[in-house]
């Protein structure tokens, strides 16, 4: 009754039913599915982003025009428009038999993680190429001029660099991935909010499911935030990046 | 950890500020303030609250919420404004408990967990879940009394906060379950495939048979494997305001209103056929209470 009060509605709060009965278990498990899944379309987006994100700095016209129609093409539709894309659309231009096998391995799961993958990798990839074109061009030259080629000087000095400068923004994107996770309910991914939501339609005790749920994505965001906190600070190069100090977050 | 317990803690402080601002009072002292009654409906389940093809949002729910306001209006003597509001399964009773809306009025199964946390008017509808399936499907759903089913292993969608998907879950858990936020989304699953069949209350799976492009591509299938009395919800401990809205409810029962408006929505020139059952009748009738 105190918080109800404190709030102004009138509500009574119990606690307990996030963890009696099934409840606690079901939370667990939209904890790990959302993990799962954050982890896994996070590692695609990476690999998708270094990618399309190089590509959109190499001196080669037709390369950087197909990456750059990736990331126009993926960042500016929605989100959800792309879940529902891959989850109800895309598996119809397979044949019957890819479909039916599809149907009996997680479609929403897996549709989650390309949605979420291909959309986040578009976003990241705008990250990379500005960490990459704020490294002076004559770093690139100097490198050709040593006899790398132009993949291997990507591959070996601008691309490392790059990663390292665009830590904060990055971070950024990964927090986004986590909580945009949420989305894949929609498709019916059983992930944190899902798991949350069904709690209030077994309890109807839609405050504490919901604020249950609102808690570990705050937990686990200021948790990768620390992480990524720890790995910007582990892998800076001295003397490239001037900084007072220790970073604040 | 320091900076993150102080962030945890700004952020529960926001969180609450978010949904402070009334002072408690009653449904009726609200009203009466504001003078506006602001009702929960349904957006995609016709014939209950839907967007029709004039973009009007109309339904049957939406009709009996529109005699509730009018005994209101009745009660507190001024005229008094109609507001509607969208509420889904997992939305309506944070939308009452926070005061946006003063009544959910739309297909929502009165049960008892549900009665914690909410009061529920009489009941205005009764049907219970059954199966839709593409026509030539073999799957026959439930069958009751004795119970039997045919969905082992089977696709099944269902939607969030419906009472049908805890029964799937608890009688049936050998079916793989897929849930679905909203009812748009359970059915274009099955239209697409994904699952191999849609449960919801056989009266909204007649609902989505009928707007769909083509009704005869579809068959509901099964026995009524639940009993879903649809209520109105309001806040907990308001009997003045219950009672002004069974009352309402009530001499519509009597006095043949709620006929008519069945009619208008269930009739054979309805907007979904979906004639009343004589036992129906007679339970609707005995829940009117004496003058």
């Amino acid at each position: 009754m105190p918080l109800s009060g404190f709030l102004g509605i009138q509500y009574d709060f119990q606690w307990s039913v996030l963890w009696t009965g099934e409840h606690g278990r079901w939370l667990l498990q939209g904890i790990w599915t959302t993990l799962r899944l954050s982890v896994l379309a996070w590692i695609i987006a990476w690999l998708l982003g270094i990618l399309s994100g190089a590509l959109r700095t190499v001196p080669f016209a037709p390369l950087r025009a197909l990456a750059t129609c990736y990331v126009e093409f993926f960042r500016n539709v929605p989100l959800l428009v792309w879940l529902f894309f891959w989850y109800f659309g895309a598996p119809q231009f397979f044949p019957q038999a890819i479909q039916d096998w599809f149907n009996l391995h997680g479609p929403e799961f897996w549709s989650a993680v390309v949605g979420l993958s291909v959309y986040h990798g578009a976003r990241m990839s705008e990250v990379i190429r500005a960490g990459i074109q704020s490294i002076p061009k004559t770093l690139l030259e100097a490198s050709v001029a040593t006899g790398l080629s132009v993949g291997q000087a990507y591959r070996l000095i601008i691309i490392p660099i790059a990663l390292r400068l665009i830590v904060p923004p990055a971070t950024n994107e990964s927090l986004n991935l986590l909580k945009n996770s949420s989305l894949a309910l929609t498709i019916g991914v059983a992930e944190l909010t899902f798991m949350s939501r069904q709690i209030e339609t077994y309890t109807a005790k839609a405050f504490e499911a919901l604020t249950a749920g609102t808690l570990i994505y705050l937990v686990l965001c200021v948790g990768i935030a620390s992480v990524m906190g720890q790995v910007e600070r582990n892998f800076r190069i001295p003397g490239l990046i001037a900084r007072v100090g220790r970073a604040e977050h | 950890m320091r900076s993150a317990m102080r962030v945890l803690l700004v952020a529960g402080l926001v969180l609450g500020l978010a949904v402070t601002g009334w002072a408690a009072e009653s449904t009726l002292e609200k009203i009466n303030r504001t003078g506006v009654f602001t009702v929960g409906a349904r957006t995609a389940s016709p014939p209950f609250g839907y967007i029709n093809k004039q973009n009007e949002w109309v339904g049957f729910s939406i009709d009996l919420a529109k005699l509730v306001h009018k005994n209101i209006e009745k009660k507190l003597n001024k005229p008094i404004k109609f507001e509607l509001k969208e509420s889904a399964p997992a939305t309506r009773i944070p939308l009452l408990s926070s005061m946006a809306v003063d009544l959910i009025s739309g297909t929502m199964t009165d049960t008892r967990p549900r009665r914690d946390s909410a009061d529920f008017s009489i009941t205005f509808f009764v049907t219970g879940a059954q199966f839709l399936v593409k026509e030539g499907s073999p799957l026959r759903g439930i069958i009751m009394m004795p119970f039997s089913s045919d969905l082992a292993g089977k696709r099944v969608g269902a939607q969030q906060g419906s009472t049908n998907e805890r029964i799937i879950r608890e009688r049936v858990p050998q079916a793989q379950l897929v849930v679905f936020p909203d009812q748009a989304a359970g059915f274009t699953a099955l239209v697409q495939g994904r699952v191999d069949t849609y449960t919801n209350d056989g009266i909204q799976l007649a609902g989505l048979k009928a707007k769909a492009p083509n009704p005869a591509e579809w068959k509901i299938v099964g026995d009524f494997y639940s009993y879903e009395p649809y209520g109105m919800a309001m806040r907990k401990n308001d009997s003045d305001f219950r009672a002004v809205v069974n009352n309402a409810l009530m001499e519509a029962i009597e006095g043949g209103e709620y006929f008519k408006l069945y009619d208008k929505w269930f009739g054979p020139k309805g907007e979904l056929p979906y004639p009343l059952t004589d036992d129906v009748r007679q339970f609707l009738s005995y829940q009117v209470v004496p003058k």
